[in-house]
């Protein structure tokens, strides 16, 4: 097992009440099977919102295999400007 | 040159003066805080960054929009925190030869910036309730 640190931003921060989480996951799990996770556990508040992965600070393809201590944040829309 | 500041205070305008002479275009853009969201009223807006990785994106865009468009210098002061109505949240200026590219520029790096830099809105109403803006202008 591993455990990744979500940060979470506006609608994810939102939706789940929290500023960032700690997550266990198995190895070799994917970003996208940690997005289903988030979903999952903000009971449909993000159903219609569309999050980008960013691992260590970088985008990435959710495809993309966790690793242990990663710091990962799914971006919703961002609003800049 | 390229200069991105991500900050707290109330921004400062870049110094501009009559030094240059090959750019014939100096364009200044000020995004300010407005006063509705979802059409009622606010009194100001929290901007939240993502820490670290908001500056790297900006740079990034910074110097991809130098590469597309024949601009030497694009400064930009991007300000977080609560920003109340009226005042400036965005500050850019970049300079160019001609007028075009300029324009062109700076349509650009706000667009890409708009798309790629983790910093959200939230909006502070009159009863100082606290909600993500619905803004994606």
């Amino acid at each position: 097992m591993m455990k990744v640190n979500v940060k979470c931003f506006s609608q994810v921060q939102y939706a789940l009440g929290q500023t960032e989480l700690l997550v266990e996951l198995e190895n070799g799990s994917k970003a996208s099977d940690l997005e289903k996770l988030i979903r999952i556990r903000a009971k449909g508040k993000l159903d219609d919102v569309s999050l980008r992965v960013a691992i260590n600070k970088n985008y990435v393809n959710e495809d993309t295999e966790l690793k242990d201590s990663d710091e990962v944040a799914f971006i919703p829309p961002v609003q800049g400007g | 040159m390229i200069k991105v500041e991500i900050i707290r205070d109330p921004v400062k305008l870049f110094t501009i003066n009559d030094d240059r002479k090959e750019d014939g275009a100096e364009l200044v853009f000020n995004g300010r805080v407005r006063n509705m969201e979802r059409g009622k009223e606010i009194i100001a807006l929290e901007y939240e960054q993502y820490e670290g990785m908001a500056e790297l994106e900006l740079k990034e865009i910074a110097q991809r929009t130098c590469k597309k468009f024949p601009i030497k210098d694009l400064f930009c002061r991007h300000r977080i925190g609560i920003i109340n109505v009226g005042e400036i949240s965005l500050h850019v200026v970049i300079w160019s030869k001609h007028r075009r590219e300029g324009l062109e520029a700076m349509n650009w790096f706000i667009s890409e910036l708009k798309k790629h830099v983790p910093i959200w809105k939230w909006a502070i109403m009159i009863d100082n309730t606290r909600v993500p803006s619905e803004c994606k202008h």
